[in-house]
Order: structure tokens, then C-alpha cells, then sequence
């Protein structure tokens, strides 16, 4: 059998809480290849960050078996802990009252660097992520955004062949998110493997190789995120442009008339329709909004948001999932 | 190996020491000794007890260092949790007890500054500086004192990780211990019942040598007596480590390495 970067075998965890025993992970089968971006997608307490802390070795499987490079992140920990870097995002986790520098430093003498080395990679990895004139500052005084940043320098820090990142784009303003992108596109030229959850699906979709959506513990699909789009819908997106609010009511009456749209939406601010149209319905439908008089209209396969909300909209009950608004 | 542990021991030290420079928290019981030496000071000179002055000099002085060893180090898990990098801490390959071993004795460390403190408060106070009549018992019992409560507030750190109440344990922990440790009473004026307890912790036997290094009388048996703190030090590393190793894989199987 050939080395995964990452191979998730039958994993199982269970937390019990005053009695009573939560699965968190019921059963996952997971395999990455090495230099690979692989994103994990669900809602919360589906377990993702479960999975990610397991692979970083701070949490035992209640059974199944986790390999990182063939290493067990059980028996072999120490190996394991070597060839990872970790990022868990979040306001905490970083030291506030020193300075960016500090803390890097810091976590490279946790990598057994030496002193020297430790600060020549400070200044370098500060620079990577665009803190190199922060490096001074106390971290207590950054934003959300560069916290999120200097998160990510420090699982640089490990300069380790793989990557678990878990929601590492919280927080950050859309230039440093598509900073982040870059970077993780760098680390995968560079050959490293990336675990990484996130809710944000443009992101998936744009930095992610392959993609698997996870659910109450299981898996409810996996693979590229063009395969996944395949895989869990036939239907297309259909937007219609420049439509005002009576307009648009009465182009939906008209195709809901005509039995084509299987969900529409409104948006009045950019004054769009948004249909998810079933394939063999595009043609038809198509032809109405012609018909109808809008010409200024996209057609494009449903995008990772749409695949998610399809397949993970709604509980295993059939209740929607979310807030009660509206 | 064991130079890398010993950079992780060094990395741990300074790290503890920056964290603690300029910040008043730390050191609330270096901010206390010397009030406590002053009152302690007070009454014995009211009770015109002058020959119980060094008492009132190294009492609140081996206070500070229990406090801060104990309480503050003993509280540095805790801490990490709460600041949320306990999980990436133990994640790192860097040994985690080594780190928190490091900073551990940062902190004893610094809560030595309590005798300085304490010293310069007596002779404030009585208008003559307490004699150190056996510098070399004084540094040896310190450095003892230091390390083995170093080992000590590493068995206390692995008890906050479990508790959720830590505090209550270290406010209910610190007088029987202060009793016990003979900080101000020797050992050696207890009831016959706690004088054998208090013949199992360190700081009964530090307190007796510390006062024999100040006392114009001879001190006896001073290799066996630091060689009682010694074991009594060593016994805490080891139950350190044993605690340590099994807590840690504990907070592992419950998923509390987060939170207690």
C-alpha cells in the first residue's frame, strides 16, 4: 500500500458528557495524497474539528486508526507531531501581551530551533504574511484579521509537509483572504499537504484540490470539487440580471407556472433572480425568460455553496437546518 | 537528547521570564512579603522577642516563594488553557514538561527576590541588618529550595488541569502547608502528631536550615538535612512526571485539553 500524507481508517470518536455519549466522528474513511489541498466542509459540530485535532495528536480516537505519513498519531506521536504545523483559528490561542516576534519565536524554540535560527525565521515568516512591520507590536493589539494571520505564520513555523488548518480565514477582510489563498497555492507548489475546514465555499472552491462534506460524524461525499458538483445535483444555476422587484415576481409566477424552477430567490439589492433550474428543464426555461424579455441572463452548474446547502440544508430529519428568520 | 531537552528547559525560562517582565500580576506575593515581614517584624519586637526576628524575616519571605511557586507556577496549564494554546503546546515536538519545567523555575526563580525584600525590610524595621553568619548553607538550601519546589509546582499544575476550581485548592492547600512547612513555627514545636507530616514536605527542612544559616549557634547535620530536601525535591520531579505523562493522555481521551 502506498504512503497517504494522511489516512483516516474506520475512525470513531464518542465524547461523554454527564452521562450522556455524543458521536462526534461515527466511522470516517478518509485518504489524501501528498501536496494536496483538501478542504473539510460542513456545519457546525459535524466534526471537523474533531478530525483535525485527532491528526494533530491533542485528541485519542475512541477507535479506528489515524496515519500521518504512515505514522500512528497514537503510538507515534512524537513522529507525527514533527511533520505537522497547526493552525486553529479563533481570537485565542496566540500570547497577548507579547509581540508578534515573541510569539514566533517562541513557537520556533517549541520546534527545537535554535535561538538565532528562531529569529531569522520570525522575520521571514512575519514578512510572508504581510506582519513584517508589526513584528514589534503586542499581539493584544491587532485586529481579528492579523491574529488570523500571525495564527497562520505560526503553523508555518514547523516548516512541516503538512498542514491542518482549521477555519484559518475567520475574521479576515476579503484582501487578506485572498492573500491566504495565494499562500495556500505557495504551500502546495512547495509539496505540502493541507487539511482544511472552512464554511467559506468560494474559498474551498478556490484553493481546494478535492473536498469531502461531512455530517453528524460521517461523510456524505467527497472528491474534486467538480466531481462533488456532479455528484450531488443534476440541476443548473440560472441568474437573470437587471430584473426589478415586480418584474422579477412576475417572471417566477411564469416559470413556476410552467413547472421549471426547482427553488428561486429574489435579491432585490442587485435586483437578480437566482434559479436552480433542473438539467433537462434549462432549455425550456431558458426560452421563457427570453420570451419574457430578459436577455441579460448566466447559466452556470450549481457552485460549492449551492452543493452544500443541497446536501447539507437540511437535517437527517428533514428540518432545515439554521435560524428561524424570515 | 538531552541538549535539546535542555533548550527546551532554556526556551520555557526566558519565555516565562518576558511574559512576567512589566506586569505587576505576577508578582503580588513579592508585593505582599514585605508587609508581611513588617507586621511579623512589629509584634515580636512589641513582645520584645528580638531573638525571633530572623523568624519574622525568613517566614514571609519562604511565604512568597510557595505563593508564587505554587500558586503562579501551579497555575501556568491553566493559563495556557485558558489562553488556548495548551492544544498546540502539547501538539509542538518540543517536550512539555521540559517547557513547563523551564518556566516553572522562572518563576521560583524570581520569588527568590522575596528574601531580598524581606532582609532589607528587618533591618528597616530594627536598624541592623540580620547577620548571615553561613552564606554557603543560605545559597545551598535556596538553590535546593528553589528546585525542588520547582518539581512540587509541577505535581500542582497537573491538579489544576483536572480541576476546574483550582483556586479553591490552592487557597485551601496554602496554610496547612505554610503550617507544615514550618514557615513560621519549626517543625520541631508542632504537636508530636504533624511533626512527622511535616517531616514529608520540603519546606520544613528549609525553614530549619534557613533559620540555622542565620544563627550565630552551630548547625548540625547540614548535608543530611539538605539531602532530606534533596529526596523530598527529586520524590516531587518524579511524581511530577508520572502526574504529567498521565494527565496529559487523561485530557486526551476526554477531549478537555481545551477546558477542564
Amino acid at each position: 500500500m502506498s504512503e497517504a500524507a494522511l489516512r483516516v481508517e474506520q475512525l470513531r470518536r464518542s465524547f461523554s458528557v454527564r452521562g450522556c455519549t455524543r458521536v462526534a466522528l461515527d466511522g470516517i474513511d478518509l485518504e489524501l495524497n501528498g501536496g494536496t489541498v483538501h478542504g473539510l466542509l460542513g456545519p457546525n459540530g459535524a466534526g471537523k474539528t474533531t478530525l483535525c485535532r485527532i491528526a494533530a495528536t491533542v485528541l485519542l480516537p475512541t477507535s479506528g486508526r489515524v496515519q500521518v505519513f504512515g505514522k500512528d498519531v497514537v503510538s507515534d506521536t512524537a513522529a507525527v507531531r514533527r511533520s505537522i504545523g497547526i493552525v486553529f483559528g479563533g481570537e485565542r490561542g496566540l500570547y497577548g501581551r507579547l509581540t508578534a516576534t515573541q510569539n514566533l519565536r517562541f513557537w520556533c524554540a517549541m520546534y527545537g530551533m535554535k535561538r538565532r535560527e528562531g529569529r531569522a525565521t520570525a522575520v521571514t515568516l512575519l514578512d510572508r504574511v504581510g506582519l513584517g512591520d508589526r513584528g514589534d507590536t503586542p499581539v493584544e493589539t491587532f485586529s481579528r484579521g492579523m491574529k488570523q494571520r500571525l495564527h497562520l505564520a505560526r503553523g508555518l513555523v514547523a516548516d512541516a509537509p503538512m498542514l491542518l488548518l482549521d477555519e484559518p480565514t475567520v475574521g479576515m477582510d476579503p484582501v487578506s483572504a485572498r492573500d491566504f489563498r495565494i499562500l495556500v497555492d505557495e504551500l502546495r507548489r512547495e509539496g505540502r499537504t493541507v487539511l482544511l475546514t472552512t464554511h467559506d465555499m468560494a474559498e474551498a472552491q478556490a484553493v481546494c484540490d478535492t473536498v469531502t462534506f461531512i455530517d453528524g460524524g460521517r461523510i456524505i461525499g467527497s472528491g474534486t470539487p467538480a466531481t462533488v458538483r456532479r455528484l450531488a445535483t443534476a440541476t443548473r444555476r440560472i441568474v437573470v440580471h437587471d430584473v426589478p422587484e415586480p418584474e422579477a415576481q412576475q417572471l417566477i409566477a411564469l416559470l413556476v407556472e410552467a413547472d421549471l424552477p426547482t427553488q428561486t430567490e429574489i435579491d432585490d439589492r442587485s435586483q437578480t433572480v437566482n434559479l436552480t433550474v433542473p438539467g433537462e428543464k434549462v432549455e425550456p426555461a431558458m426560452a421563457l425568460i427570453l420570451r419574457a424579455g430578459h436577455s441579460s441572463i448566466t447559466s452556470a452548474p450549481p457552485d460549492l455553496t449551492a452543493v452544500y446547502l443541497e446536501m447539507l440544508g437540511r437535517r437527517a430529519d428533514g428540518t432545515e437546518r439554521g435560524m428561524q428568520v424570515g | 537528547m538531552m541538549r535539546q531537552t535542555w533548550r527546551f528547559i532554556t526556551a520555557g525560562f526566558y519565555f516565562q521570564l518576558r511574559m512576567m517582565r512589566g506586569k505587576p500580576d505576577w508578582f503580588l506575593a513579592l508585593i505582599t512579603a514585605p508587609l508581611s515581614t513588617a507586621v511579623f517584624l512589629t509584634i515580636f519586637l512589641h513582645a520584645e522577642r528580638q531573638d525571633l526576628t530572623a523568624y519574622a524575616v525568613l517566614g514571609p519571605a519562604l511565604i512568597a516563594l510557595w505563593q508564587m511557586s505554587l500558586v503562579t507556577a501551579g497555575e501556568l496549564i491553566t493559563f495556557e488553557r485558558e489562553n488556548g494554546t495548551l492544544e498546540a503546546l502539547v501538539a509542538a515536538p518540543a517536550r512539555f514538561s521540559a517547557v513547563l519545567f523551564g518556566r516553572i523555575l522562572a518563576v521560583c526563580g524570581v520569588s527568590l527576590f522575596a528574601f531580598v525584600e524581606s532582609w532589607a525590610v528587618g533591618w528597616a524595621v530594627t536598624g541592623r541588618p540580620e547577620s548571615i553568619n553561613r552564606p554557603v548553607i543560605l545559597a545551598a538550601t535556596l538553590l535546593l529550595t528553589v528546585l525542588a519546589m520547582a518539581g512540587w509546582a509541577g505535581v500542582m499544575a497537573c491538579v489544576f488541569v483536572l480541576a476546574r476550581s483550582a483556586r479553591t485548592f490552592q487557597n485551601a492547600l496554602s496554610y496547612p502547608f505554610f503550617v507544615l512547612g514550618g514557615v513560621i513555627v519549626p517543625e520541631a514545636l508542632l504537636p508530636e502528631w504533624l511533626q512527622w507530616p511535616a517531616k514529608l514536605v520540603f519546606l520544613s527542612w528549609s525553614s530549619d536550615l534557613l533559620r540555622a544559616s542565620l544563627s550565630a549557634s552551630p548547625a548540625t547535620n547540614v548535608s543530611l538535612r539538605l539531602l532530606a530536601i534533596a529526596i523530598l525535591g527529586v520524590a516531587g520531579y518524579l511524581l511530577a512526571a508520572v502526574l504529567l505523562e498521565r494527565t496529559l493522555r487523561r485530557v486526551r481521551q476526554t477531549g478537555s485539553l481545551a477546558h477542564a
